[in-house]
């Protein structure tokens, strides 16, 4: 126990910043809003990765200038030849790519045509803008021609650049009928909002070592070694080669290609990229190492082995691979195979590489080689690729871009071929010089023309239809919803991070384990369990996705500047040890080397496993330094550790140019560890996070790459002098949003925070502040939710006092009336009637008259009792009659109205017929009708035919209800318990809940007894409590300074009281654990899930009762059979064959009544014998099933 | 059949000492009863002391953000001036066919917002039809309660129907917040066993729980027993101290007041069923159909 002066001195810093609840603040603020910037900037920062990469198509090296530029630059052009004697050219080329602001179309003569996001959700139409760009053309060579087309509208993210609610202030969002914290980041398809899920793929530009036994399926000799780099190019679309050793000591190298796999010798690539001779060659992969004879024989094979290739010089290897894809890569005729081959290096090899640098490929691909031979000789270990240190995450924005680009693509080669088949169908149409045949090819390819539909498409399904892949494991599944089932679910939506549905099928558990790589990225709590846990992760609050393009353009000279060698001839080498003999070699490629170093590489002892020799061994180690997957240096691992020191230290002091976010991976030598080297990174769409970088006190943004060799502590107490370099700012920053919100989490097994963590996300509670104007198909509201009284400080920094997702309640401990076993627990029958609880669901229904006719045809249908040009009078009075209290004349629901299933819900008259149709509410539950939007066309000049009716089911609580602590421990209702004769305390106080103290022990959520005593004294001292996870500690316990509140209160000090019996007014023999814990109510509520009935129909071909609440069906419970009495035939046992026939056997008989039937076995023949047995119904499904596989089944009736 | 004349019958000799009182609440003694006599008067005032409270509600108008039946809970759990109550007969009762003036009471409200500013409504804006049934006001100064607010061009107009009940039925019909009930407060009956942190201080029991457990509300009106006393395992619990704290439908005394008449009606029916061939007067009968499950009576 803590001494009373530690605990006073605790209570007084806690003191000093007394967590209030912020009433007032929060009054005005909501009173009046900021018309500048947003109350909650870390609430804003939710949407950021989606947000950001969405803006950097549009601005990303500088304001105007966008990554969507680039890719379309990058497209290049389309060349087509008519077949013509003089052989006709013709070149097209798309640029100046251009999207505008959402508005709406064909609305003539309106005040403005800007479309907002609120109008788009109330109107179940798709937040998008204009897209337009240039076609361009040249014929011959000639000038080029041009011609502004139009693409479709482009889907725009909810507050991206491209947003008219870009930069808006808290004002002016109410203004547009969006919260005032409105932090978009999702796109709007049809009314319905939806976001690109993040999705995790292997880390750009860095070549990783992989074994996968699966590699020797892909071919003879192949062995399981391979080394794989996903090349980004500077558009952000990737292409992934990976080089795989076979076993008579080749290497290939892989890659795939419109989803095609294609396999090329690896010399063959390296001959084209640089002329090297065989020495050379093998000089620059064995790093003058001769003595390993592993390393020297692979490579004399390997060069042996390409001897069968008649390739010798650059070009000839060149215009090897020239012939051999210039199908592949659907060049140009008339281009030369030296320049397809060129074009291949360009398009495929390394394509994160500068277009023209030969050398920089070249250079790569032999670290590459070198690092498979590494693995292959056991010297450095696989790299894992489910750590997040070899992973990075794949943005919304950069996957949107990369289909619009295809998707350009798609419709230039659909101009191709249209041209062609033109060429072989109709020639003498085709003239390139007459802009008019142009134009025709144009409008018969206006199909692929809109590339916005595409991508609404993908939007709305979340399928990727894509003929080259993308470079990506999976088509369907890319996008979700973004559910406003309650706030928490929907930060969620935004924060989460899945690792790709290939994975979800693996049988192997590997892909979801959590790995102490992830620690500070991904959450460890906030996981799904079941199907997808492990997969479906979600970021850490404090975890940041780099998203801007960073300013690395100094940092290789700087590297150079700190002494690392520019010659890139020699790779890790050790000297001394091992290498003894390689002294003789030095000589000649090593001067530069020399230089770098100072020149102090001449030890030569023995090999000793000493710890001095090896260090020294490993400090002398040559290692290459990287950026972004370019050596820009090599040097000794000692140098380059301090190279590595330098960039940090300026990188944290922002000086030197040395970007804040960039990566700084050191990885040291090591006896079999990872391969070693400096591996800078300063691409978009990597995890960083802010820790203190302890030097200067100052925020350090750390990766996952160079994380796991950093030395950063959690607490103070864990810092180790001269080793630690930074400190986590506080230990909370590893946790998610929603994981943070559990208070004292740290109390709690861990699996209960887990399970929370799912069951916030369940809660009823406030999805949202604009409810008069969200459509959505369901959405769940608390009436009275409140503010937690215990409640973690990141509660308040997300502003989430806006959403309240639960009640607190006065909860009792106590095993009393026996209606709380198994975790049922009683509530209080007056909290239930003076509100606890209380909630509605909104149902949004649309209404289309539309649909009732052909698309084009004239309006036909109207709301309304009267067709068009008759008279009142004539709609039957009957039919008014019953429609009167629910409908209106003009055939719409009355607002405020009750309707029960079957109530006429509105009218509407078809012009034809005439006829006054009454379209019932169907719901089982008794509806409110809240409100009904009349819903007008684009242009506003159409007849009302659309309108959205939002009807309102009041859900108060009842018996069977679930509902949740904070700590993982659900419950239901299991009786509403007069007050009276509930348990009391001495002071009145009678709990809202009552639940059972054996929902305790095993699952050890301490965290709800501390909840529960911290809102036991916040309740009394009338202040909020902070109960942010990791702040007490052994010395200082949480039970004691709340203890001590409780004390100070005048109530006992471990949060017990005596109580009384409602029903004797006797005194309990045990005090009983009492105090305030919130409560949430989850939507998952009895009369969404009863489903009982005996009788009702049944499935046709079973008999037995359909499944599913929908269709009335019964849960399935055991045996459902439905029992008939069937005929069978004893002589040869068959169900099958009795069959009733008509006893004369004559048509006439058939037809006519009163003939009784006879029953006869049609393979005996005979009448007798038969019987009536009862069986299931499905046992005779079964034998005809298997009469019609001709298997006979016979039954021995007894 | 014999009666326990410490028990029921002794009630007639119970003692009432008043210690404090003020508008909110009351506090007093119960002495020289059995605790199932303390007990059902404590159930008593909380659950069937009749108040009136509104129970219908009828829209004319309600474009507030809030819905029709959200409303109607609020103007439900709103306390109204309940000493009209006595002279109410319960809706049920009545020989009307819905609801009359002998058996109801109408508040209306109308408030609309034509300002620019968020206009609150409240309880002062109830018109009763009913000089003696208000809603409950602490003072002139107490702007009433919040019932919704109205930004301009939304208004509310409504009628409340405000009905006599009990809070058997809906605790809106409860005349108190709490009732704070406690007895023996130095557990010289030992029904209870007051739990301790275990220690390694050596410290005597008596001394520990001294230390963690806090004295009660009522610890000086009894004497500290000596820890070493005697116990007598044959003693009754017979003072109660009671604390009543008034919603402000009645006044903290007439709950109490009203609560013992009631408990005392009770005690006779009970004493009615108990002597034979007693037969029940239409009052103590009336009674009985408050009680959701009447007792069926066999006279014999």
């Amino acid at each position: 126990m803590a001494t009373p002066q530690k605990q006073g001195a605790a209570a007084q810093k806690q003191m000093k910043n007394v967590p209030t609840f912020r009433t007032l603040a929060r009054q005005d603020e909501s009173v009046n809003p900021s018309s500048r910037s947003a109350a909650y900037p870390r609430l804003q920062k939710i949407s950021a990765p989606h947000i950001d990469s969405f803006n950097s198509i549009f601005s990303y090296e500088s304001p105007q200038k966008g990554l969507l530029e680039k890719a379309i630059l990058s497209i290049g052009s389309k060349v087509v030849f008519d077949g013509k004697e003089n052989r006709n050219k013709i070149e097209l080329w798309v640029s100046n790519v251009e999207v505008g602001k959402p508005s709406v179309e064909g609305a003539r003569g309106s005040v403005h045509t800007q479309l907002f996001p609120s109008e788009c959700r109330e109107r179940g139409v798709s937040y998008k803008a204009k897209m337009q760009g240039k076609l361009n053309w040249r014929v011959n060579n000639g000038p080029i021609q041009t011609e502004q087309r139009s693409f479709g509208s482009l889907p725009i993210l909810v507050r991206s650049l491209k947003c008219h609610l870009y930069g808006k202030s808290p004002k002016d969002l109410i203004k547009q009928h969006e919260d005032p914290e409105e932090f978009g980041g999702y796109f709007i398809s049809n009314g319905i909002e939806r976001l690109i899920r993040l999705l995790i793929v292997p880390k750009r530009n860095h070549p990783t070592a992989l074994i996968r036994p699966s590699f020797q399926n892909r071919g003879p000799t192949y062995s399981q070694y391979g080394v794989a780099m996903r090349c980004v190019r500077p558009d952000q679309t990737s292409q992934t080669v990976t080089l795989h050793y076979c076993n008579d000591g080749a290497v290939t190298l892989r890659f795939s290609y419109r989803k095609n796999e294609y396999m090329v010798p690896v010399l063959l690539v390296l001959r084209a990229l640089a002329d090297a001779s065989d020495q050379e060659l093998f000089e620059r992969l064995t790093m003058g190492k001769v003595e390993d004879t592993f390393l020297t024989d692979r490579v004399e094979l390997l060069l042996k082995s390409f001897r069968r290739y008649d390739a010798n010089t650059r070009k000839q290897c060149l215009a090897y691979l020239g012939d051999k894809f210039a199908v592949m890569l659907d060049s140009p005729e008339d281009k030369t195979q030296l320049e397809v081959g060129e074009e291949f290096l360009r398009s495929v090899i390394l394509v994160h590489l500068g277009e023209k640098d030969y050398r920089e490929k070249f250079e790569m691909l032999i670290f590459m080689m070198q690092k498979l031979y590494a693995l292959v000789a056991g010297t450095c270990t696989p790299d894992n690729p489910d750590s997040p240190q070899h992973q990075e995450v794949l943005l919304g924005g950069h996957l949107f871009l990369a289909i619009i680009k295809e998707k350009f693509v798609d419709w230039l080669s659909a101009i191709k071929t249209q041209i062609q088949t033109d060429i072989r169908r109709f020639p003498a149409t085709v003239d390139f010089q007459d802009k008019k045949y142009l134009t025709k090819v144009l409008t018969k390819v206006s199909g692929s023309a809109d590339i916005g539909r595409k991508l609404e498409y993908f939007l709305s399904t979340g399928n990727l239809v894509s003929n080259t892949g993308l470079d990506l494991q999976q088509t369907s599944g890319y996008t979700v919803v973004a559910e406003k089932l309650n706030f928490y679910r929907y930060i969620s939506h935004f924060r989460s991070i899945h690792r790709g549905s290939f994975f979800a099928e693996l049988k192997t558990t590997t892909v979801r384990k959590l790995l102490p790589e992830s620690w500070g990225f991904l959450c460890p709590v906030h996981t799904p369990d079941g199907s997808p846990c492990g997969l479906l992760n979600h970021l850490s609050h404090t975890c940041n996705i780099v998203v801007s393009k960073l300013d690395v353009s100094g940092i290789a000279q700087l590297v150079a500047s700190l002494g690392a060698g520019q010659m890139a001839g020699i790779g890790p080498r050790i000297k001394g040890g091992k290498a003894k003999s390689d002294e003789g070699y030095e000589g000649s490629s090593d001067e530069e080397m020399e230089d770098a170093e100072g020149g102090d590489a001449s030890a030569d002892e023995e090999v000793e496993l000493d710890v001095d020799v090896l260090t020294k061994q490993r400090e002398e180690t040559t290692v290459s330094i990287q950026l972004d997957g370019k050596i820009v240096g090599w040097g000794t691992a000692k140098l380059v550790e301090r190279i590595a020191k330098q960039l940090r230290h300026w990188k944290v002091m922002g000086s030197k140019g040395v970007p804040l976010d960039l990566e700084i991976g050191w990885v040291p030598p090591s006896n079999g560890g990872q391969y070693p080297g400096l591996f800078l990174f300063s691409t978009p769409a990597r995890m960083t996070r802010p820790v203190k970088y302890l030097a200067n006190g100052k925020t350090d943004m750390v990766g996952p790459f160079e994380q796991v060799y950093m030395d950063i502590a959690c607490l103070n107490e864990d810092v180790v002098p001269g080793l630690t370099t930074h400190i986590e700012f506080t230990p909370t920053n590893i946790l998610s949003v929603v994981a943070n919100l559990t208070p004292f989490s740290d109390f709690n097994q861990s699996p209960r925070n887990m399970y929370q963590c799912q069951m916030g996300k369940q809660a009823m509670g406030t999805p949202t502040q604009n409810l008069p104007h969200r459509t959505d198909n369901k959405l769940y509201r608390l009436q009275t939710g409140q503010t937690p009284v215990v409640r973690p400080s990141l509660h308040d920094e997300y502003g989430l006092d806006g959403y309240p997702n639960g009640m607190n309640a006065v909860v009792a401990v106590i095993s009393y009336t026996g209606y709380d076993m198994e975790d049922a627990s009683i509530l209080n029958k007056s909290a239930h009637e003076r509100g606890y609880g209380y909630g509605t669901v909104y149902k949004g229904e649309w209404v289309d008259l539309g649909d009732y006719r052909r698309r084009g045809e004239p309006i036909s249908h109207h709301f309304g009792f009267v067709a068009n040009g008759s008279e009142v009078t004539s709609v039957p009075k009957k039919l008014l009659d019953r429609a009167k209290d629910y409908v209106d004349m003009d055939g719409l629901p009355i607002i405020g109205v009750r309707l029960k299933q079957g109530n006429p819900m509105y009218a509407y008259v078809d012009d034809v017929t005439g006829k006054v149709t009454l379209a019932p509410y169907k719901g089982m539950e008794d509806a409110y009708v809240d409100e009904v939007r009349l819903l007008g066309s684009d242009s506003g000049d159409e007849e009302l035919q659309r309108i959205h009716i939002k009807l309102r089911i009041p859900r108060p609580p009842v018996i069977g209800d679930k509902f949740s602590s904070r700590h993982g421990q659900k419950g239901v209702i299991s009786q509403k318990w007069p007050t009276i004769d509930m348990p009391f305390s001495e002071s009145g106080i009678v709990p809202d809940v009552i639940i059972n103290p054996h929902a305790f022990p095993s699952r050890m959520t301490i965290g709800m007894f501390v909840e529960s005593l911290a809102g036991k004294s916040g309740a009394l001292h009338g202040r909020s409590q902070d109960a942010t996870p990791f702040k007490f500690d052994e010395d200082h316990p949480a039970a004691d300074f709340f203890g001590e509140e409780l004390k100070e209160a005048g109530f006992n000090f471990h949060g017990n009281e005596p109580m009384y019996s409602g029903i004797t007014g006797q005194e309990f023999k045990a005090d009983i654990y009492i105090g305030v814990v919130y409560y949430q109510r989850l939507r998952h509520m009895v009369s969404d899930k009863y489903q009982v009935r005996t009788t009702g129909p049944v499935h046709n071909l079973t008999q037995q009762p359909i499944k599913g609440r929908k269709r009335a069906g019964g849960i399935r419970f055991g045996e459902m059979e439905h029992y008939s009495h069937s005929y069978v035939c004893r002589i040869c046992g068959n169900l099958l064959s009795p069959q009733s026939v008509p006893e004369s056997g004559s048509s006439a008989a058939v037809s006519g009544g009163g003939v009784r039937n006879r029953v006869r076995c049609v393979t005996c023949g005979k009448t007798e014998g038969i019987d009536v047995i009862a069986v299931p119904y499905v046992f005779r499904y079964l034998c005809s099933e298997l009469v019609a596989m001709g298997v006979k089944l016979r039954l021995n009736v007894k | 059949m014999d009666i326990d004349h410490n028990g029921i019958g002794s009630f007639a000799k119970s003692k009432i000492k008043i210690t404090a009182a003020d508008s909110d609440a009351i506090h007093f003694t119960l002495s020289d009863v059995d605790l199932s006599i303390a007990n059902s008067l404590r159930r008593i005032m909380i659950a069937e002391v009749p108040t009136i409270a509104i129970d219908l509600v009828e829209f004319n108008e309600n474009s507030s953000v809030l819905a029709d039946e959200f409303i109607a809970h609020r103007m439900g759990l709103v306390p109204l001036i309940s000493d009209h109550a006595k002279r109410l007969q319960y809706s049920n009762d009545c020989n009307c066919l819905n609801f009359c003036d002998n058996c109801s009471v109408t508040l209306t409200l109308d408030a609309s917002c034509t300002t620019d500013t968020t206009m609150p409504v409240t309880t002062r804006q109830l018109q009763s039809n009913n000089d003696n049934v208000q809603p409950y006001f602490r003072d002139g100064a107490d702007p009433g309660i919040l019932l919704v607010k109205l930004r301009k061009g939304q208004s509310l107009s409504m009628r409340c129907i405000a009905k006599k009940g009990i809070a058997k039925n809906h605790a809106k019909w409860s005349p108190v917040t709490a009732v704070a009930f406690e007895y023996d407060p130095h557990n010289r009956l030992r029904h209870t066993v007051y739990w301790i942190e275990n220690t390694v201080t050596g410290k005597p029991r008596w001394q520990e729980i001294e230390e963690q457990w806090p004295d009660s509300y009522y610890a000086d009106q009894e004497d500290k027993p000596a820890p070493d006393g005697t116990f007598d395992y044959e003693a009754e619990p017979r003072t109660f101290y009671f604390q009543v704290e008034s919603s402000g439908a009645l006044a903290p005394g007439e709950i109490v007041h009203q609560g013992l008449e009631k408990l005392a009606a009770k005690v006779g029916g009970l004493l009615g069923c108990v002597r034979e061939g007693y037969v029940w007067t239409e009052d103590e009968l009336r009674y009985e159909s408050e009680d959701k499950h009447p007792v069926e009576y066999r006279e014999d």
